[in-house]
């Protein structure tokens, strides 16, 4: 089956002008501008099939929403080629964007000064959803993100998670086929956090949206999506499964022991002396050459054991480690 | 008609979010109302002294206000959402692009995003100016009068809009010196409320050609007050209001589809 969406060899490059100081800086800014080229999206491609979720990992400036301006029809990229839901985003824009949904979590698309239900009604109306349709999605939408509560209450007046879930609501209405969600959680507590983790999931799952996923928030990632796109200045660093990329880049696992006696010697075979802090014991070991039943086992064979704890490598320092350590 | 119908859906979201605060709307409505009666007030203290102006009578002059204040109010009402010092917004803060993920007409859209209704206190206003327009002057009303009266009435709402869509169109580029604008489309609005003898003639020259903004009030107001031609032009020149209005409309769209263009290959 073809791609839903394909991307290849994707660039766009920004100029932007270097200002002189100083007087004479500012009369030469006027006559000779100087520009320098950024490239903010330096050759990137990938696909996504119909159905999949995706998320899509950099720091600030690494050319994500760059990309993602690209994929919603904002942008023109310099050059490469996009075929979205079988159209090139920036041409035929109205065409385009009836049939994709974007969130951009730091915006609201909602009518501030009127209740939530006039904004949801109006969204009715630009994309033109049969009414029968409107009022099933709506009822179901409500019902998911739990949002009956708040539903005739001006938009001005709503929490942030609250503004949150409604935009996200007005977002999909139309049931879009690709769903592009930019930090959908940013700021959020952990409870409106998981309702729209669920949402996600229900559009992505139930639906059959195509979800591409946009967060800083690694716990969203986690919780969600199975693949993950990772760029950093304006390159794909990596594109491939979350738990590939954790046995790959996450590096050292650790087995914290607590021991119920005092004891001379602890040091395993094979594994670096380990961290002591009184009978609290913690090893790091290499997930890929040693398994964590092997090394329970033997501590357990040797000493006596109160309590022990095997601890993955957060997902957080595997990200920072490719980022900082460049291991890509 | 789908169109047409959501629009007009967008300015009643419009207008019942300006509802919403009551009081401030009618205490608006009537500052802006009495702001501007200020200024016509001050044309009329002028006549109580010198009689007339470049041999305009009172009447006449209010004609030429009153137009410029109705037409100048309704422009400002309905091209709201093109007040470039607010359309700057749009571009800075993303409302824009929210705008582009619509799957509607972007113009239409930027129409239906706001709608300033404390502005018919000025076209309340105006419409007084007007009135009184009507009674000290003797307008031989035609059914041809009668007819292109509210023509050339559009056709200066259309040229005014046009500036508001240049404007914000510059806003994509820049937001530094878009006051400049403020010379053509305020400037503008209160230079053409006075009979154009008065004016210089370089000035007038700019204002003929480079703007013909002489073909949008002065013109029109010769024709319906039957004064003769000082300027000495062909006897077409009161009716090429229309021709202007519309002219002028979509040079400015199409240097909007410009910036537009200009808009997606750069972003904000």
């Amino acid at each position: 089956m073809p791609p839903i969406i394909d991307v290849k060899g994707l660039h766009k490059d920004f100029k932007v002008m270097q200002r002189r100081a100083g007087m004479f800086g500012a009369v030469q800014n006027l006559f000779m501008p100087r520009f320098r080229t950024i490239h903010a999206v330096d050759g990137v491609s990938f696909t996504l099939q119909e159905g999949e979720l995706v998320g899509y990992l950099g720091p600030n400036g690494a050319g994500k929403s760059t990309t993602v301006k690209v994929l919603t029809g904002l942008l023109v990229p310099t050059s490469g080629e996009v075929l979205s839901g079988g159209l090139i985003p920036w041409k035929a824009r109205n065409k385009y964007v009836a049939q994709i949904g974007a969130v951009f979590g730091q915006r609201t698309t909602l009518w501030w000064d009127l209740p939530v239900l006039d904004s949801l009604e109006l969204m009715q109306a630009i994309y033109k959803i049969q009414p029968e349709r409107f009022r099933r999605n709506l009822a179901d939408f409500v019902d998911l993100l739990e949002m009956q509560s708040f539903l005739n209450t001006p938009v001005r007046s709503l929490s942030l998670g609250q503004r949150m879930r409604a935009d996200l609501c007005a977002a999909l209405l139309h049931e879009p086929r690709l769903v592009f969600l930019d930090e959908p959680t940013i700021g959020l507590d952990v409870v409106a956090k998981e309702r729209i983790r669920q949402f996600i999931l229900h559009i992505n799952r139930q639906r059959g949206a195509t979800v591409l996923l946009t967060t800083h928030d690694l716990s969203d990632v986690e919780r969600l999506c199975e693949r993950v796109m990772i760029i950093d200045h304006g390159r794909l660093l990596y594109d491939g499964g979350l738990s590939a990329l954790q046995e790959r880049f996450g590096g050292a696992w650790t087995l914290a022991v607590d021991f119920s006696e005092e004891y001379a010697n602890i040091d395993l075979p094979g594994l670096p002396p380990p961290l002591r802090e009184g009978r609290r014991v913690i090893y790091t070991f290499d997930h890929n050459h040693q398994s964590a039943p092997d090394l329970i086992a033997a501590l357990l064979a040797n000493y006596k054991i109160a309590d022990l704890e095997v601890r993955r490598p957060a997902l957080e320092n595997t990200i920072r480690r490719i980022y900082e350590e460049k291991l890509l | 008609m789908h169109t047409l119908n959501l629009y007009f859906r967008l300015i009643a979201a419009q207008v019942r979010s300006q509802m919403q605060y009551r009081f401030s709307f009618w205490s608006d409505l009537l500052t802006t109302a009495m702001l501007n009666g200020m200024e016509f007030l001050t044309i009329v203290l002028l006549f109580e002294r010198f009689g007339s102006i470049a041999g305009w009578t009172l009447g006449e002059v209010a004609f030429l206000a009153g137009m410029m204040e109705i037409s100048f109010a309704l422009m400002d009402l309905i091209f709201s959402g093109f007040d470039y010092d607010y359309f700057a917004n749009y571009v800075r803060l993303g409302t824009f692009d929210q705008m582009l993920l619509r799957p509607v007409n972007i113009t239409l859209q930027v129409l239906g995003s706001r709608f300033v209704l404390r502005r018919l206190g000025r076209v309340m206003e105006g419409s007084l100016i007007f009135a009184i327009a009507l009674v000290l002057t003797n307008i031989h009303w035609t059914t041809a009068r009668l007819l292109y009266l509210p023509i050339v009435l559009i056709s200066q709402v259309l040229a005014f809009g046009s500036l508001f869509i240049f404007g914000s169109t510059i806003t994509f580029w820049t937001v530094e010196r878009i006051e400049a604008v403020n010379i053509l489309t305020y400037g503008g609005n209160a230079l053409m409320s006075y009979p154009m003898e008065i004016y210089p003639t370089w000035m007038r020259r700019i204002f003929t050609y480079i703007i013909p903004f002489i073909f949008m009030n002065y013109y029109p107001a010769l024709f319906f007050l039957e004064k003769p031609d000082p300027l000495g032009f062909p006897p077409i020149a009161p009716f090429l209001a229309p021709l202007v209005g519309i002219g002028m409309l979509l040079i400015s769209l199409r240097f909007w589809q410009f910036g537009i263009n200009h808009y997606h290959s750069t972003g904000s």
